[in-house]
């Protein structure tokens, strides 16, 4: 009885993780748009920092230096800018699978050059809406299981 | 018998370390290395340099900030990065002694220009060392810090193009070279359009005319060296449009300035016509080669070549004419 | 080799495991090497390039052992660095006049620690100004060094002055969380059979052992350095070193109340959340802020940090304990309710730190290989890996990584929570007894969440 109970409950938990984790998440037809974004970076700051587009888009991207020589790269993309003060530097790309990206500083411009970030979000935050729904499913769980 | 096998692990293994670091310690401190480092914090450390006529010269670089770069002004040399925690290497011939100015080329605030230091070379050169010569403006007598406002405006952008087609008329002092430096292109068109056998072309046509007279100086590849150089050197306070609005404009627009207290104000507008077409190729020339006393604008005297500088000076005409020989209209 | 009916493994028995426990020079080895790696860390961190990113003593302290200790020490071993760690050593061997043996005369005053400081105030507090300053030490290499120079000052000094390692259990700002997070880990030193230890007077283990703990007294890990000395002067053979179930040591109520160990797990969830915003975040007025010592903007960072730490945390936190008792009628007293409950807080802390870890220090391993070819940054390259840097794409898995972290800490702390309530109230009220305790893990964790991915 006992060990049935707990097959039971942890099927029931896992398969929702699961459910939580993978169901395909209502995606947003969207034709392919122009974006522009003109950033400027300062020590240790991207303004803006956070860059929204939707995969397919075609971003570009203009670094504009406001103190020291400054770098950009993103995560998961082969690109590499550097703007030195008073010579803006743009690349274009087209951006790809939906997600997070953390946008770096990748030249060394000072002690909190390390953490001179920033984040391409390509469509919507999918994975901090799953996270959330796996930390209430845990929580239920967590209340709800008793050592057997 | 444990105990002291034990203590000599623990003291041996520290003193290797040690030595180990002191070693390392003396064999890097004997190569003398130049640090570059934000001038508010030091810029270059050593600031005077030495070196002998023939004997090279080799600098060991290291940054110990931001990304900086190694050039020695008027020397023609491909400047070189200094990267934060890595090593860069530069060897320098002098076959002239005298006291070098080397710089950074990367800003790196608006202080950067700041970042200089001098190399003292000795030694008996190949020829004697320059004589003293006055700079241009002193030559001429102009009152680079005088205000030159344009008395005349034209209607639209001149055009070289235009004003080639109109070569004819022009009469030939206005093409030489000491007319141009000396003159601003108000005056010059001023005194074209008091030059009675021109009465019969329009003020534009004589703007045209003035534009034409100023591309004679100003060859397409000086303007490109001149573009070159201000993106380079001039954009981060002139802004990349010539429109005074770089990303120190703002700094500069404060009172006094942080380091020595000196006023600014703020960076020129190369756009504005009243300003440019008011002043003469030689009060550039002066204001570039001194700087502007008070202003924050600093001296390129000692890093810029002269022909750089006419180069420079030829590029801020882009901003008021149009030297394109291709007819647009 | 298990002891009937529980679920220990204990690693003294197995014959290997057992010569190196036994025998003193193993650990002796090992802390003499971590020793020589820390003169070394703190002369290159005095010597070396002041860019942090290529001076060995930022890399190695702040991304290569604070993510062995996060990742691997604490959860796999709990105080297991503390084994191996060579802060005490020197004022150790000062105190003892030996390295392998406690000699008879021995310099130093020997005094007891006072009463009042006991507990986890100190490291608390210490935690709180490290945090403080946190992102000047962890990028200036100068100010790793002179900080882990006066940590090693201050644990010699303290060593001459009161008995045993007073600095590693009072004092010491990782010993401090790593001990409460040890409570988590499946490793422990026990007592085998507690009825010969009864009846033994000479109490060899509790004489011997650097840490004051007398093992048969020991109701959680927290205090045991896992030095082994124990195990190695019991007269019966009577400790043994066990794999456990992860977690073994919570979910008891204790006789004593730790209102310092309450604290300290509230001082580490927010820190945890601050040093996210200011070093994952993309707020470049933050980082400034909390870089510019001194500043203006600084005392602001500064002030809402301790804000954080000491009175919006705590306050939640006692506010869902208030709420909890109020609804489940439990009868404990409260102060004894908020020390009891807060072992929760250390499953959703230990995973919250290595969710934070993953992202903080995974980038940043280019930088390890980087340093090993060139410690000092002076442009060297020993081992040729000066320019290497890992592909980006390795960095893609760190994100799923921090939500399984931080899932796994959440289903944890709200299971104890639920554990801890069932001690305390009837069954029929524990359910919504429970509500305000897993409310505030599921709050905090999605702040979390949210500083991480948002």
């Amino acid at each position: 009885m006992k060990h049935w109970k707990k097959i039971l409950f942890w099927g029931l938990a896992i398969s929702l993780g699961l459910v939580i984790s993978l169901a395909p998440m209502p995606v947003k037809a969207t034709s392919s748009n122009q974006k522009l974004f003109k950033i400027q970076a300062s020590r240790f700051a991207f303004s803006p920092a956070v860059l929204a587009v939707n995969p397919g888009d075609q971003v570009t991207i203009e670094l504009v230096s406001q103190d020291v020589v400054h770098g950009l790269s993103i995560d998961g993309y082969d690109l590499h800018l550097v703007a030195d003060p008073g010579q803006t530097a743009s690349m274009t790309f087209t951006a790809g699978q939906a997600g997070s990206y953390t946008l770096r500083c990748s030249e060394t411009c000072g002690a909190m050059h390390p953490f001179m970030v920033g984040k391409l979000q390509v469509g919507g935050n999918d994975l901090l809406w799953r996270a959330a729904g796996l930390a209430l499913l845990a929580v239920i769980a967590g209340v709800w299981w008793k050592r057997v | 018998m444990r105990e002291k096998l034990a203590r000599w692990i623990v003291i041996l293994l520290l003193l290797v370390t040690v030595m180990g670091v002191a070693a390392a310690w003396k064999a890097r401190s004997d190569e003398g290395i130049l640090h570059a480092r934000l001038p508010e914090h030091g810029g270059w450390i050593p600031g005077d340099l030495r070196a002998t006529v023939g004997q090279p010269l080799t600098i060991r670089m290291t940054s110990d900030d931001v990304t900086h770069s190694f050039a020695v002004g008027q020397m023609d040399m491909q400047a070189v990065n200094i990267n934060p925690g890595e090593m860069s290497e530069v060897t320098l011939n002098f076959d002239r002694p005298g006291k070098y100015t080397f710089y950074c080329t990367r800003w790196c605030g608006a202080d950067h220009w700041r970042m200089r230091g001098t190399i003292e070379v000795s030694g008996a050169g190949m020829e004697e060392p320059v004589k003293y010569e006055p700079p241009l403006y002193l030559r001429l007598g102009l009152d680079i810090d005088a205000e030159h406002h344009a008395q005349f405006l034209p209607s639209q952008e001149p055009s070289a193009a235009r004003g080639a087609r109109l070569e004819h008329r022009l009469p030939q002092q206005y093409t030489s070279w000491e007319y141009y430096i000396s003159h601003s292109p108000s005056s010059a068109w001023q005194e074209l359009r008091n030059d009675r056998s021109l009465s019969d072309l329009s003020d534009a046509e004589l703007w045209d005319l003035a534009a034409y007279a100023w591309a004679q100086h100003s060859p397409p590849e000086a303007v490109q060296t001149g573009a070159g150089l201000y993106k380079e050197n001039c954009a981060a306070c002139h802004g990349e449009t010539g429109d005074g609005e770089g990303v120190f404009a703002n700094e500069l627009a404060g009172d006094t300035h942080a380091l020595d207290g000196h006023a600014t104000t703020t960076p020129t507008d190369f756009s504005d016509e009243e300003h440019m077409l008011g002043a003469a190729p030689a009060v550039l020339h002066g204001k570039i080669i001194r700087g502007g006393m008070g202003t924050g604008m600093p001296y390129w005297g000692p890093i810029f070549t002269d022909e750089q500088v006419w180069a420079l000076v030829s590029y801020l005409w882009t901003y008021q004419f149009n030297f394109s020989m291709e007819v647009t209209q | 080799m298990f002891a009937p009916g529980e679920s220990r493994l204990n690693l003294a028995r197995l014959r290997v495991l057992d010569k190196l426990i036994k025998s003193r020079w193993p650990l002796l080895l090992a802390r003499s090497i971590t020793l020589a790696g820390f003169v070394f860390t703190i002369l290159v961190g005095l010597l070396g390039s002041p860019v942090g990113s290529h001076n060995f003593a930022i890399i190695f302290v702040w991304i290569a052992w604070w993510t062995a200790l996060k990742l691997f020490f604490i959860p796999l071993g709990g105080r297991s660095w503390c084994s191996v760690c060579p802060l005490p050593m020197p004022g150790e061997w000062l105190q003892n006049g030996s390295l392998l043996t406690k000699a008879q005369k021995s310099i130093g005053l020997g005094m007891r620690w006072p009463r009042r400081l006991r507990g986890n105030w100190l490291a608390s507090g210490l935690f709180l100004l490290i945090g403080i300053f946190s992102a000047l030490t962890l990028t200036d290499a100068r100010l790793t060094a002179w900080i882990l120079l006066g940590l090693l000052g201050t644990a010699m000094l303290l060593s001459l002055i009161f008995e045993r390692r007073a600095f590693c259990s009072y004092v010491c700002p990782i010993g401090g969380f790593t001990g409460i997070y040890a409570k988590t880990a499946p490793l422990e030193v026990r007592v085998i059979d507690s009825d010969i230890c009864k009846s033994h007077a000479e109490k060899t283990c509790y004489t011997h052992c650097p840490w004051g703990v007398y093992p048969l007294a020991m109701r959680d890990s927290s205090q045991c350095g896992l030095c082994m000395e124990c195990l190695r002067v019991c007269t019966y053979d009577n400790i043994s070193l066990n794999l456990r179930p992860f977690g073994s040591d919570l979910g008891q109520t204790n006789s004593i109340t730790r209102l310092d160990e309450t604290l300290l797990a509230l001082v580490m969830l927010s820190s945890a959340l601050s040093f996210s915003a200011v070093f994952i975040g993309p707020w470049g007025w933050l980082k400034s802020a909390a870089y510019d010592v001194g500043s203006t903007a600084w005392w602001a960072y500064t002030g809402a940090y301790l804000a954080l730490s000491l009175l919006v945390l705590p306050g939640l936190y006692t506010l869902a304990v208030w709420w909890s008792q109020k609804t489940g009628q439990a009868k404990a007293p409260f102060k004894r309710l908020l020390a009891d409950y807060s072992q929760a807080l250390l499953p959703l802390g230990l995973f919250t730190w290595i969710a934070f870890t993953i992202d903080f220090a995974f980038p940043k391993f280019s930088y390890v290989l980087q340093v090993l070819s060139d410690p000092f940054g002076w442009g060297w390259n020993l081992v040729g890996t000066s320019g290497v840097s890992l592909p980006s794409a390795l960095l893609g898995a760190a994100p799923v990584l921090q939500v399984g972290a931080v899932v796994v800490g959440l289903f944890w702390s709200a299971n104890l929570s639920q554990r801890l309530v069932a001690k305390q109230v009837q069954p029929a009220r524990a359910r919504r007894a429970i509500l305000p305790l897993a409310g505030f893990s599921l709050l905090f964790s999605l702040t979390m969440l949210l500083l991480l991915l948002g």
